[in-house]
Formats: structure tokens, C-alpha cells, sequence
């Protein structure tokens, strides 16, 4: 929760404390491996939500979209590091195999949940608005608003972990995507035992509907 | 007679439905072994005790939105074009805005309190009985508040999660809120009689009607999606509430005209200075 409540805190604050803020960051924890400027991660979501709105917003047909929508998502989210943190401590206690299937699993279950809404989204206009640092991470805010609905933010978390900039959570309204991931499989674990291969066998299941 | 058999079946399904419930009263969450430090965190964190209780109910919600509530959900919106829902959703929000506005104060944000009177004021009046959104377009944007979020502002912890019955997501802070908000409400207290308890109840059932049809798809996406819905919803409501709350915290605006000379206090980007 408190997580959560760190960056919409700090997203208020104006622009100058967020650049003065990251600067005493980079001071203070030297020469970090993985760090990213809130202007370069504000570039990089600026131009994902360009290619989202032309891709949802184009003429193609409705695969032809949902193709295009799964190489955005491959490119530009770190999707290994957000099933990791789904995992939470089940990640480490889990045998390379089930890391393995697992992983695939959650990659097919988050591309299929994306691109089957690519027809909700006809319309959509996203606005990026501004930046604040999160610890080595960037937090981007952006306005999505779709046709005949009120106006959302969505913040969108941007990391350099794996040596160029990805998405590594996005949060609507104030609701973390992976953090509810995350809380759902867990909650499920502890109703099985807390057995992995049941979440793998139930991801499969997913996966194949 | 038709009516006393069908009025027994129904009291025995009542009957069967508040014996599972009481059952279940007594049922507590069992916490995992104290030497397993990270599950004990993870069972704190949850802080859903009456697990077992919340899922019962839980469960009974779930059934009676089936019936009810998500069918009468589907045929409103079928049934009425998106500016009337929109006309009712406004009028719905106007009826709030007194509540709203005490909270705002009760908070001690006077820029929130001063948005809300104002959307009170010319909504109702310029905007025809609140049909008409006008406020937001003149710069008096609307914004959630209530005595859940005013209790939190105040320093009061949330407490554990409960499901309640017809009520669903809650907590000890936020029924208590729930009902603050009752007593809060003008409506609660002008008038009694037919012609008034009508309109009371024409307006509970148009909120559940507006509010379960906005959220028509996301739900169903939610407990198609989730591999454990009660979980997934417990975590969406507590990190939307966390939001709500933020936001209000956050909303610092000044209230010192706009020629008076500039003091330290950052004001909420995006709001126009008056």
C-alpha cells in the first residue's frame, strides 16, 4: 500500500522538487547500475502511448491490431521482471522448470488480457503529463480518455533494470496493474496449499481459453 | 394458496442462508505458522481476519447481483441512451455534493469546500436541478469525499477488510463513515411520508442502478480474469480508497488571492487560480 501512496504523493509536488529531488538522489546512491531521468522516461512513454493510439486508433482489422499491440508490449515492458514481482516469495522456492513455465504462462495470460480489449479502446486519446522519480524508478503520468467515459489517469512506472528503459507497472486511478496481479496470486496460493504447480496448472488453464 | 407455499420457500431459503452466515460468524482466518516470517507478513498485510465470514457474504452478494442487481444493471443501459445516464449520474452526484461540502470542511480544505459549494450553487441553479454538469466546465471540478476519507484524514487506521452484506468492500472505518455520511445527508432528515419515502427510495435504487452500470464491464472482467476474485477486488478497493485519500491529502491548494505575494506553498498543478 505504502508503495502505492509514495509516488501519488510525490506527483504532487511541482516539477522542481521532483528535478532537485532526483539530483540528491543521484548524489547520494553514486553511480547506480540501473537509474533512468524522469526526461528520458517521459520521452519513452510519450512515444509508447503514440504508437498505442495509432495502433488502436488505425484502420486495420481487429487482429491485424492485436499483433501490432502484442510487439508493443514485448518491446517496451519488462514482462519477466513484472511475473516476478506477481510472485512475490514463491519465485525464489520455485524449481527452474516451474520458473520457466511459469513465466511463459504469465506471458501469454498478460499479452491475451491486453490484446482482447484492443475494441474497447477505439477512440482513445492519452495525454503524457509529467514525471517524478521513485526511488531508481520514474513514475509517468499520463490522462487516457476513451469516448463517452470521464478522463483516468494512468501513471505508468518505468524502470532501467534490464539495461534500457521498460514498463514495469502500470497504475489506474490509483490502482497498481501488478500489485493487484500480485495480491490475486498469492491469495490463490494460500488457498492451495500454497503449491505452485496449482497457480502453473491454473495459469494454463487460463492461457488456453 | 400460492403466496403461503412461495413465502415458505423463500423463508426457508432465508432461513438456510442466515444459518450458513452465523455459521460462518464464528470462522476466523487460521494465520500460518509463526517461523514462516514471510507468510506472517504477507498474513499481516492482507489484515483480513474475518476471511472466512467476508467470503460468505461475498458469495451471497455475488448471488443476488446475478439475479438482480447486474440484469437490472444491463437493461438500464441497454435502455437509456448515454447523455441520460450521464443527466442521472449528475443529479445523483448533486444530491452528494451537501455531504461532500461538510466533509471538505471537516477536513479543514478550504479550496475542496469552496470547489463543492460552488458546484452546489450553480449546478443546481444554471445546471437545471444538477441535470447539467456545468461547474466543471467554469473551474470548480468535481472531486470523492466522504466520512471515511474525512476519519483517515484525521488519523484513524482503516482497521481489518470486511465484505458486508448489500454494502460489499468495507472496513470498521468506512461503515462507520457509511453511516456518518446517513446522518450527514439533509436528505436524511427533511419531511416524512409517502411521497417523500417514494423519492428516497427512487434515488437508493437509481444510485445502485448508476453505479453498478458504470462498472458493468470492469467487473465482469475482473471475475472472469482473476484466478481469485474476492482477493482481487479486496486489493483494488483498498488501493482505490489509498488513492482517494492521497489525493485529498495531497490537495494543498492556497487560498490567498492571486496579486497577494507568492508564499512557499505549492499549489495542486493544473487548478486555475482565482
Amino acid at each position: 500500500m505504502k508503495s502505492i501512496a509514495m509516488p501519488l504523493i510525490s506527483l504532487q509536488l511541482g516539477r522542481r522538487h521532483v528535478l532537485l529531488a532526483a539530483a540528491g538522489l543521484a548524489l547520494t546512491s553514486g553511480p547506480a547500475a540501473a537509474e533512468i531521468g524522469v526526461d528520458e522516461a517521459t520521452k519513452f512513454i510519450d512515444a509508447i502511448t503514440k504508437q498505442l493510439m495509432e495502433t488502436v486508433n488505425g484502420p486495420a482489422e481487429a487482429a491485424a491490431k492485436s499483433q501490432k499491440l502484442e510487439a508493443i508490449i514485448e518491446a517496451h515492458v519488462d514482462i519477466e521482471a513484472v511475473a516476478r514481482f506477481c510472485l512475490g516469495r514463491f519465485w525464489r522456492g520455485a524449481t527452474p522448470q516451474q520458473q520457466k513455465s511459469y513465466l511463459d504462462l504469465f506471458h501469454r495470460v498478460l499479452v491475451n488480457n491486453i490484446t482482447g480489449r484492443v475494441g474497447e479502446y477505439q477512440g482513445v486519446t492519452i495525454v503524457t503529463n509529467r514525471a517524478a522519480a521513485r526511488e531508481s524508478d520514474v513514475a509517468v503520468t499520463t490522462t487516457v480518455t476513451r469516448p463517452n467515459n470521464a478522463p483516468n489517469r494512468v501513471d505508468w512506472l518505468v524502470s532501467a533494470e534490464s539495461g534500457k528503459p521498460k514498463v514495469i507497472d502500470v497504475i489506474a486511478e490509483g490502482t497498481s496493474l501488478r500489485l493487484t496481479q500480485r495480491n490475486d496470486y498469492l491469495s490463490y496460493l494460500s488457498h492451495n496449499n500454497n503449491d505452485l504447480q496449482a497457480l502453473i496448472d491454473a495459469l494454463r488453464q487460463q492461457a488456453g481459453k | 394458496m400460492p403466496d403461503s407455499s412461495s413465502s415458505r420457500v423463500s423463508r426457508n431459503w432465508f432461513c438456510a442462508v442466515s444459518l450458513a452466515a452465523l455459521a460462518s460468524l464464528a470462522a476466523c482466518a487460521t494465520p500460518p505458522a509463526a517461523n514462516d516470517q514471510e507468510a506472517v507478513a504477507e498474513f499481516r498485510e492482507t489484515n483480513d481476519p474475518l476471511e472466512p465470514t467476508n467470503r460468505t457474504f461475498y458469495a451471497i452478494n455475488n448471488g443476488l447481483d446475478v439475479v438482480i442487481l447486474r440484469p437490472l444493471a444491463t437493461a438500464y443501459r441497454a435502455a437509456l441512451p448515454q447523455p441520460v445516464r450521464n443527466s442521472v449520474h449528475n443529479v445523483l452526484n448533486n444530491f452528494g455534493n451537501p455531504v461532500t461540502l461538510f466533509n471538505d470542511m471537516f477536513e479543514a480544505k478550504p479550496r475542496r469546500a469552496g470547489d463543492t459549494l460552488m458546484r452546489l450553487l450553480v449546478n443546481t441553479t444554471v445546471g437545471v436541478g444538477g441535470i447539467f454538469d456545468v461547474a466543471t466546465d467554469w473551474g470548480w471540478p468535481a472531486h470523492d469525499n466522504d466520512a471515511g476519507m474525512t476519519m483517515a484524514l484525521w488519523g484513524l487506521p482503516d482497521g481489518p477488510y470486511l465484505f458486508l452484506p448489500v454494502l460489499g468492500p468495507s472496513s470498521p472505518r468506512e461503515a462507520t463513515g457509511f453511516g456518518v455520511d446517513y446522518a450527514l445527508n439533509p436528505t436524511t432528515w427533511i419531511g416524512r411520508g409517502p411521497t417523500v419515502n417514494a423519492l428516497g427510495y427512487a434515488k437508493t435504487g437509481l444510485g445502485a442502478l448508476d453505479a453498478r452500470s458504470a462498472v458493468l464491464d470492469d467487473l465482469d472482467k475482473v471475475t472472469s480474469q482473476a484466478l481469485d476474485p474476492y482477493a482481487t477486488i479486496r486489493s483494488l478497493y483498498r488501493q482505490h480508497r489509498q488513492s482517494q485519500i492521497d489525493d485529498a491529502r495531497a490537495d494543498n491548494r492556497a487560498t490567498v488571492p492571486a496579486w497577494f505575494p507568492a508564499t512557499g506553498t505549492p499549489s495542486k498543478p493544473g487548478a486555475a487560480v482565482k
